[in-house]
């Protein structure tokens, strides 16, 4: 054997041993001589030994595999897939080119990034013009809500100090003249004052009209007691009562908290 | 009898009269003595010492006609204390179980009871809301609509629709404004387009409340509205008197305010209102 130097598909022979005797043993003696020789025998042994290790586990998936009726499978799969891809196409003909298009990650990604990216820029830059009969749906901000809550708390707040007037100058005048509206009457009014006063009871604590919650909760407790009466009080009740409202002054404080309301909260 | 009761009970309570009747004996002018007092002390929020005597009225004469009473004002007084939420929720529950429980006193106490549970499940209690969603179906109308109302201020929005339907049914069929108003606003907040359905099912609505106010304002030089809503043109009186204050004055300068608005859009419905305020402020009102 001449000293040129070995192909891999020698040294792999050599190595394996396929050699014929009287071949290997020269070539041996050449490898001990040279070091160079020597460290590339070595690598090709350690690359032949990985690639044993690999060549195992292929015969034994070969091994598990019926080749009898492995051509048969092959080619009935091959046939329906076939039959899909045809009428996928047939179903999105408009779509039909992206079938035949190698859509690789990087270009599906690209792709859906710019789908992404032109689909925020439409919802970013769209002028919000007046597009009359489209756009009939509900809506407003919460702080918009808010803001509708506050002025509904300062009419309905205003309209519960009248009534309240009203309910309180009627047991005045009951005092001076005799009853003038119907006792029964009288209570049904506070108690619907009472329902009002409960919706106005969130709307008060919410908005932080503290003056205007301590006033409605003083007449509540009058109107409490009032709803439960439904019959005909006495002139001398009916005194006591105004003097309990003048002497809290009770028609004063509301004419105050409503001039505050008026000119707003 | 009933009436000499109801009459001595509102003079006691006032603290202005003479307080009993001749037939009362004396255990009846201590009873109804701790009675009045403790209301007079409730009327001032003074809850501790309201407190003090209601349970001295409880405690002392557990037989009186005023003990089932007293109950209620055991659930104000705590309520208003603050902190003993639970020992209030129990005590207006006691009171309208009682068979000679006063109706109006009744009401007040499931109002109370929904607002003590809202407060509670504010502070964390979930289940509180039980108390305030059983009542959604009660009897009374004034309790469910109450409930409803509460439920929707919750933040949980998938709590605040269970009053959906109470609330659209206020908008379907309740003829106060106030009350229709609120549960606007309330679906407005919860569910928009259940108020859609509700005011397009509603058979009562007239033309222009059953149509959708649009609203937008937009600085100057901008494109983005700061300001846009679709509302019912029902609520369309609040909604310009709940714009800023800025914007008002704006719209004032150029002549404008809520009325006038209001008279355009329903004299011309089919147009849009363009006003430029001085600042360059664009206000585009328009009705469909």
């Amino acid at each position: 054997m001449s000293m040129r130097k070995m192909t891999k598909a020698e040294w792999a022979a050599f190595l394996s041993g396929d050699r014929e005797e009287g071949r290997r043993r020269i070539m041996g003696e050449h490898i001990e001589k040279s070091p160079g020789w020597q460290a590339e025998a070595a690598a090709i042994e350690r690359l032949l030994k990985e690639t044993e290790a690999v060549k195992a586990e292929i015969r034994e998936a070969a091994a598990s595999v019926n080749w009898d009726t492995l051509p048969a499978m092959i080619a009935d799969r091959a046939l329906a897939a076939g039959v899909q891809a045809r009428r996928n196409v047939a179903d999105s003909p408009r779509w039909g080119w992206l079938a035949s298009f190698p859509l690789k990650p990087v270009l599906a990604g690209l792709a859906a990034g710019l789908v992404v990216g032109a689909a925020a820029m439409y919802f970013t830059l769209r002028a919000p013009g007046v597009r009359r009969g489209q756009d009939n749906a509900y809506y407003a901000s919460g702080d918009f809500l808010d803001r509708a809550e506050l002025e509904m708390a300062r009419r309905n707040t205003l309209d519960y100090l009248e009534k309240s007037q009203y309910v309180l100058l009627d047991v005045f005048e009951s005092a001076d003249e005799g009853p003038v509206v119907p006792p029964a009457l009288r209570s049904e009014r506070a108690r619907d004052l009472l329902q009002k006063k409960k919706y106005l009871n969130a709307q008060l604590e919410r908005f932080q009209m503290a003056k205007a919650k301590v006033l409605c909760d003083q007449i509540e407790t009058l109107f409490l007691e009032l709803s439960q009466l439904d019959e005909e009080l006495s002139a001398a009740e009916l005194g006591r009562i105004r003097g309990f409202v003048e002497e809290r002054q009770l028609l004063l404080k509301i004419n105050l908290v409503k001039k505050e309301l008026q000119s707003g909260v | 009898m009933r009436k000499t009761s109801l009459v001595i009970c509102l003079a006691l309570v006032l603290g202005l009269g003479q307080a009993a009747s001749d037939r009362a004996g004396v255990q009846a002018a201590t009873d109804e003595s701790l009675f009045r007092e403790a209301k007079l002390l409730v009327f001032d929020k003074n809850w501790p010492a309201a407190l003090g005597k209601i349970d001295e009225l409880i405690d002392r004469f557990p037989a009186s006609p005023l003990a089932g009473q007293a109950l209620f004002y055991k659930g104000e007084c705590l309520g208003g204390l603050g902190g003993r939420e639970r020992d209030a929720l129990r005590a207006y529950k006691s009171y309208i179980r009682l068979e000679d429980a006063k109706p109006s006193l009744v009401e007040e106490s499931e109002g109370s009871i929904v607002d003590l549970a809202y407060d509670l499940y504010q502070a964390g209690d979930a289940s509180a809301l039980r108390d305030i969603e059983s009542r959604l179906d009660h009897a009374n109308k004034v309790i469910r609509y109450y409930a409803a109302y509460k439920l929707s201020l919750i933040a949980d929005k998938k709590e605040a629709v269970k009053a959906v339907p109470v609330l659209s049914r206020i908008v379907e069929t309740e003829k106060d404004p106030e009350l229709l108003d609120r549960a606007r606003i309330a679906l407005l907040r919860v569910s928009p387009e259940s108020l859609k359905s509700a005011e397009e099912r509603q058979p009562r609505t007239a033309e222009m409340t059953g149509r959708t106010l649009h609203l937008r304002i937009r600085a100057a030089g901008q494109k983005e509205p700061a300001v846009s809503l679709n509302i019912p043109f029902a609520l369309a009186d609040l909604a310009l008197s709940a714009l800023d204050d800025e914007d008002k004055a704006e719209l004032r300068k150029k002549g404008y305010d809520v009325n006038r608005i209001i008279n355009e859009m329903a004299k011309s419905k089919e147009s849009i209102l363009r006003i430029v305020g001085e600042d360059g402020t664009v206000f585009e009102i328009w009705i469909d």
